[in-house]
């Protein structure tokens, strides 16, 4: 299992206010128009962040922010908190609170925030703290007016704008501003401004007026993705006393190597020797490589500790030797060590790391990222590896940093790359089973399952459970099955070619409904698709299929002599621009009854209009997943 | 000759792989070459030894200082237990300041065919403020792979009295468990054991006569056990450290220089719950009445009955202070601030309840509890409670209220709260028991109307009427939701369904029952094979599978109150079809009519009609009962699967 670091989790906390004179109608929730009502459980009714540039190493974020809350849900859209640490200093916290009607009922000020370690339950380490506001509302809907203003003297963050923060919140006014006091040189990106209503006032002036709130619906890319968003970063910064140039990832990407890497990464000679030695004789590079990452994950484990250069220094190589833990960054760095000692050339690598995919912005050099991997260059493909699990095969990122767009960190500068990306036929599930049907409804099955890429990643990890739990488990994938029990189970991780395979034996009572003299059931017993993506009458959003599969499934059942077929379908075939689906119904001989089945799914950004062919489709799929058979004593 | 000495060889070194050597460092190669737990072969770690010792030693200048050791020595056999290798310690701040020294730790390694040991060293070692009361001391062993055998131990420092609860069990198993609390004469402790534990260790009391620096005795508590299995959680069960083995000591009385009793704390129930209501912040809040006594006279003008002026108050409560989250027996703000700034805690809110009420003369009480992650108290302690609610009493009856959630109404209580008994304190502090869970069940009532069409898809209507405890799971789920969402969300999961004009009656208003109805369309849910057509009548409310998964149980399941679901199904067949099958009519009973189940099928002309009916009598299945209960539950979802067999009629 791999593991995320996040290296600082601020992405829009800072903020702030210059002489705009709001009315007092602000504070009135009666006051709010009634279209952004409309799917919001918050509306932002006024919001300014100013961002004033001191230096290269010093800014100033000023924030105010009107926020009425309608229900319980929109709590959280109150941001009223501050991330600081001994080089972000929070200058000012206070908060308003304001009833229905706009009358002042509190104040809070920054003494009275709650204040306490920003850590992790999962990290062992971390220097972030963070103060928030713990308010008990008395009812519903209510205002609070929040100011702030923090200075930095680490820049390689710089606080954007992003208006939209998440679903189910309208925005009424949501202005941002840049005065850069220094005159240092800025790097800009605007996206997603031309859907929306964005006052250009300058350069870097702009307002947000009127958005209503985001109905979430299934299957929408990334929020971010879809809003507005202004993105800055100043080209010369500094992080955490360590100056640094970023004019496009090229020179960025040469500083992080510089002045991140370079000088952490001698190993003991005693190490080198060893994985020499390990790796002597073997001419392939990849051959060399394999036993190196083999040898780095039996020696090290995954920790979370987040410190160094604002937690982006990997921890150094010969301490990761010694102590053999590491974060992330201290993992990826160690065994790029290790690699180079037995001439593998390879490169850290940054990306956003997580089931969902997330790019790197080729387009927009910036500190972004909350995970590292190591890339080994090789021919027609590169290999990227996780060197937080212990368990991964080598060269193995689906699920977690598969199809997405990362930061090559070389010595000569950044470069994007792309991951690989697991097509249909990378990432295949293939159930066989022999059932024996008893003429009471009940059969007994043996049951095979091997899955490759993406599915092997859904599949593996079995072998590690208690035999309670691995029963547990397979009761569990097969819920569709009553009074199932699992009678034998033998499963093999073949880590070098990357298959998962299950053998499993099972039996079910009554599987077959009765009914009168005849036997009922549904002949896909061990793979069936069974939720329906929900019903939007008016989607709104596009969608995102992320990840292509297939399934294909072969069941040969054994009916007892003493039934026959009475009636069943022959099959049914299924093609639509989201895949495609087959299955097929064949009486073979010796009273057998073959079901054949393929499932294929295509990954892709489709239209909103498209939804409901693809709820379609699924519905399809639901049904014949449910063909049954009715069997007649003979 | 010969074959004495040889004899004597193999007794010698049988002995020597039995006695293991638990001293700290002496790791040894037979533990560090085990391949897995010779007892718990998928256990990803095992605790070879664990100690923990507490002692008290006199301070001249601080009096008796409390001392615990603890040592650990852990074998990793794979991945999933690198876990133990790292540990947080979290230690009281403030007035009460604890500290940690000692702390030393080592990971051994095989390497060959030697063992590599690898100190802890300063960059493994990290602190941290937590919170205004806590701070934690963690640490991370170096080298840990699979097969390591790691070894800790450090002592904390702490001018507490009271001792924290030993635990006994983990979710790993123990090989060697040795624990020792040795207390000053002047301190008098109550030792108890979790009876609810499968694992119950053995205690050894003994005592010892000490001169330095004065004469005074201590009483020691020794548990010595070896193999200690691991704990398994299981769904249903609750909350699964009620069957963890443990240890609470209870601090019952303290004595003065001259060994005599100086102070008093909690023996019995009647005495804990004395001392309770003997503080400020309990009992000193129930007669505070004058902030509220012109809202409170204005309010309950023209009410006469006991239960409508609790039920008045309660809803004043809830309108005007709301709940910060916090659970507690005694007032965080007490209840003239709660009152002003409009939150508190839970005894903010119930105990003003209690005040309010008692201020009118009605026969208002606090319940103490123990809410549902406390557990059931070891013995009679204060900690045992962590919470109130409010009783009122008229003649006979009573009512149970808990005014910190919007939704639970008289005798309906928030989920936390049900849990073992309550114990009631009448004004001037005496203490009795009351049942706080339901004794009358909680009905789920639904009619479902089906209606084939000819292209075989399903049109119907389904209403719904539900009491008691299932109306307020319900409105907590659904009372704030739009109507668009509530239909999503019955939507789900639920195949090719669509659900229109839902209507939500008695949403807010908690006293009536809850009544849901709306329309439906259903597709795909009738298969038509030949000339047949096949269903199964409870449709999308079927039960789709058996949720009692596991083989066997060691604990408990626990479905919290007693009720009942039940259906009545009208079906239309449609034109051109008779029938040609019903499901049997069937009732089964479970454990003398624990639980129940019943399913009448009748046919009449073009219509058919169905009972189906749930009854959870008794909410708690014992393990032995288990395989049973699971197979009963197995044939309601078989039952619920049946078909009905339509036939195309013949012209």
């Amino acid at each position: 299992m791999p593991r995320i670091n996040f290296f600082l989790v601020t992405v829009f906390t800072v903020i702030s206010f210059y002489g705009f004179s709001q009315t007092e109608s602000l504070y009135n929730s009666y006051t709010i128009p009634l279209d952004l009502k409309a799917n919001a459980n918050a509306v932002v009714r006024f919001e300014e962040k100013v961002v004033e540039i001191l230096d290269y190493d010093k800014i100033n974020v000023k924030e105010k922010r009107i926020v009425t809350i309608l229900n319980e849900y929109g709590k959280k859209h109150a941001n009223a908190l501050e991330f600081y640490d001994a080089l972000r200093d929070i200058k000012e916290m206070r908060v308003y609170i304001y009833n229905a009607s706009g009358e002042e009922i509190k104040k809070i000020k920054e003494k009275d925030f709650i204040d306490a370690s920003a850590v992790s339950d999962i990290s062992i380490y971390e220097d972030d703290r963070v103060k928030y506001l713990k308010y008990v509302p008395q009812s519903y809907p209510y205002t609070i007016e929040y100011t702030s203003e923090v200075v930095y003297n680490s820049t390689a963050f710089f606080p954007g704008w992003q208006p939209i923060g998440g679903y189910y919140v309208g925005i009424e006014h949501s202005e941002y501003k840049i005065i850069n006091s220094a005159k240092i040189e800025l790097k800009t990106k605007k996206e997603n401004f031309d859907a929306f209503d964005i006052e250009e006032l300058s350069d870097k002036h702009f307002i947000a007026n009127k958005i209503q709130g985001i109905k979430y619906e299934a299957y929408t890319p990334e929020l971010n993705n879809l809003v507005p968003r202004y993105k800055v970063a100043l080209k010369k910064f500094n992080m955490v006393g360590v100056e640094g140039v970023n004019n496009n990832w090229s020179d960025f990407g040469k500083w992080m190597y510089d002045r991140l890497l370079t000088g952490t990464d001698a190993i003991p000679q005693s190490t080198v020797d060893e994985v020499k030695q390990l790796t002597a004789g073997i001419d392939n590079k990849i051959e060399r490589a394999k036993k190196v990452y083999k040898y780095m994950q039996n020696k090290t484990r995954y920790i979370s500790i987040q410190v160094g250069i604002g937690g982006w220094k990997p921890m150094m190589a010969k301490d990761v030797d010694k102590l053999g833990y590491a974060d992330c960054k201290g993992l990826t760095n160690y065994t790029k060590a290790l690699l180079e000692a037995v001439n593998v050339p390879s490169y850290y690598t940054v990306v956003y790391g997580g089931n969902g995919i997330r790019n790197i912005d080729s387009e927009f050099s910036a500190i972004e990222g909350n995970h590292v991997i190591l890339c080994v260059p090789n021919e027609n493909e590169n290999i990227f590896l996780e060197c937080t699990s212990q368990t991964s095969p080598f060269g193995f990122t689906a699920g977690f940093t598969d199809d997405r767009d990362v930061l090559l960190v070389k010595p000569e500068g950044g470069e994007i790359v792309h991951t690989k990306v697991y097509e249909a036929d990378d990432s295949v599930q293939k159930t066989i089973a022999n059932v024996y049907m008893d003429d009471t409804g009940g059969f007994k099955a043996e049951v095979n399952i091997t899955t490759t890429g993406y599915q092997y990643n859904l599949h593996k990890g079995i072998e590690n459970e208690t035999t309670r739990d691995q029963q547990l488990h397979y009761t569990e994938y097969w819920a569709n099955i009553n009074n199932i029990s699992i009678d034998n189970i033998t499963v093999n991780n073949d880590l070098d070619h990357i298959v998962y395979e299950e053998n499993v034996k099972l039996s079910s009572r009554n599987y077959a409904s009765k009914s009168g003299s005849r036997l009922i059931f549904q002949p896909n017993m061990f793979n069936k698709v069974t939720k329906i993506p929900p019903r939007y009458n008016n989607r709104k959003l596009e969608f995102k299929i992320d990840r292509s599969f297939k399934d294909v499934d072969e069941f040969i059942i054994q009916l007892p002599e003493n039934l026959k077929i009475e009636a069943m379908a022959e099959g049914k075939t299924i093609d639509s621009k989201f895949g495609k689906y087959d299955f097929k119904l064949e009486a073979i001989d010796g009273n057998k009854i073959k079901y054949t089945r393929t499932y294929i799914l295509n990954k892709g950004n489709y239209q909103k209009q498209d939804y409901k062919a693809f709820r379609d489709f699924r519905k399809q799929i639901v049904k014949h997943d449910k063909t049954k058979i009715v069997l007649i004593k003979a | 000759m010969k074959y004495l000495l040889l004899t004597i060889i193999t007794v010698f070194t049988i002995t020597q792989v039995n006695a293991q050597n638990y001293n700290f460092g002496k790791v040894s190669k037979a533990e560090l070459e085990e391949k897995w737990h010779p007892t718990d072969s998928s256990a990803s770690a095992a605790i070879l030894y664990k100690k923990e010792h507490v002692n008290f030693f006199f301070d001249e200048s601080r009096g008796f200082m409390q001392r615990r050791e603890i040592q650990f020595r852990i074998k990793i056999y794979n991945k999933d237990g690198f876990d133990w290798a790292t540990k947080k310690v979290y230690l009281y701040k403030g007035q009460k300041d604890e500290s940690i020294s000692g702390l030393k730790g080592f990971s051994y390694n095989l390497e060959g065919s030697k063992i590599k040991k690898d100190k802890l060293s300063s960059d493994g070692k990290f602190k941290e403020d937590y919170n205004d009361y806590l701070k934690i001391n963690s640490f991370t062993m170096p080298n840990v792979k699979q097969g390591t055998v790691i070894e800790y131990k450090y002592t904390i420092n702490s001018p507490r009295i009271g001792i924290d609860d030993f635990v006994l069990q983990y979710n790993i198993p123990i090989n060697k468990l040795d624990v020792k609390v040795a207390t000053p004469q002047y301190y008098i402790y109550n030792s108890q054991l979790n009876p609810r534990a499968k694992f119950i260790p053995k205690l050894n009391k003994t005592t010892q006569q000490v001169s330095v620096p004065f004469d005074y005795k201590i009483d020691m508590i020794d548990i010595n056990e070896e193999n200690v299995p691991a704990l398994n959680a299981e769904a249903y069960a609750g909350n699964i450290n009620n069957y963890r083995s443990g240890m609470s000591m209870e601090l019952t009385a303290i004595l003065n220089a001259q060994k005599v009793i100086e102070k008093t704390f909690s023996t019995n129930w009647e005495k804990v719950s004395k001392t309770i209501y003997d503080s400020q912040n309990f009992g000193g809040q129930l007669g505070r009445t004058s902030f509220y006594k012109d809202d409170l006279e204005a309010l309950l003008a023209g009410a006469n009955e006991d239960f409508e002026k609790a039920i008045l108050v309660e809803n004043l409560v809830k309108s005007k202070v709301k709940w910060n989250g916090n659970y507690s027996k005694y007032a965080q703000k007490g209840i003239r601030a709660a009152y002003k700034e409009g939150e508190g805690n839970v005894a903010d809110i119930n105990l003003m309840v209690v005040a309010m009420l008692r201020s009118q003369g009605v026969n208002a009480n606090p319940v103490l509890i123990s809410t549902r992650n406390n557990g059931i108290p070891l013995f009679p302690t204060r900690e045992g409670f962590n919470y109130v609610i409010c009783c009122v009493q008229s003649g006979d009856s009573y009512m149970l209220i808990d005014a910190t959630e919007k939704y639970s109404t008289n005798n309906v209580l928030p989920q936390r709260v049900l849990n073992w008994r309550g114990r009631l304190i009448e004004a001037k502090g005496v203490s009795r028991w009351v049942d706080i869970k339901p004794n009358t069940k909680s009905v789920e009532s639904t009619m479902l109307n089906i209606k084939i069409n000819d292209d075989f898809n399903i049109t119907g209507k389904v209403s719904k009427n539900l009491t008691d405890y299932i109306a307020y799971r319900y409105r907590k789920e659904y009372a704030q939701a739009t109507p668009e969402s509530h239909i999503k969300a019955l939507e789900k999961d639920n195949g090719n369904l669509e659900i229109s004009t839902i209507d939500f009656k008695n949403r807010k208003d908690i006293y009536k029952d809850v009544k849901v109805s709306y329309e439906y369309n259903l597709a795909d849910a009738v298969d038509e094979i030949g000339d047949k057509l096949y269903f199964s009548p409870l449709l999308f409310m079927a039960m789709k599978e058996n949720p009692f998964k596991l083989e066997e149980r060691q604990y408990p399941i626990d479905f919290i109150i007693p009720y009942e679901d039940k259906y009545l199904i009208n079906i239309m067949l449609p034109e051109g079809y008779v029938l040609e099958s019903l499901p049997k009519s069937e009732a089964i009973a479970f454990n003398d009519n624990d639980v129940k189940f019943v399913y009448v099928a009748k046919a009449n002309g073009s219509y058919l009609q169905l009972k189906v009916q749930l009854d959870i009598n008794n909410p708690t299945v014992l393990p032995k009962d288990y395989k049973d209960f699971k197979a009963f539950f197995g044939k309601i979802v078989e039952k619920q699967g049946e078909q009905i067999v339509l036939n195309k009629a013949k012209p």
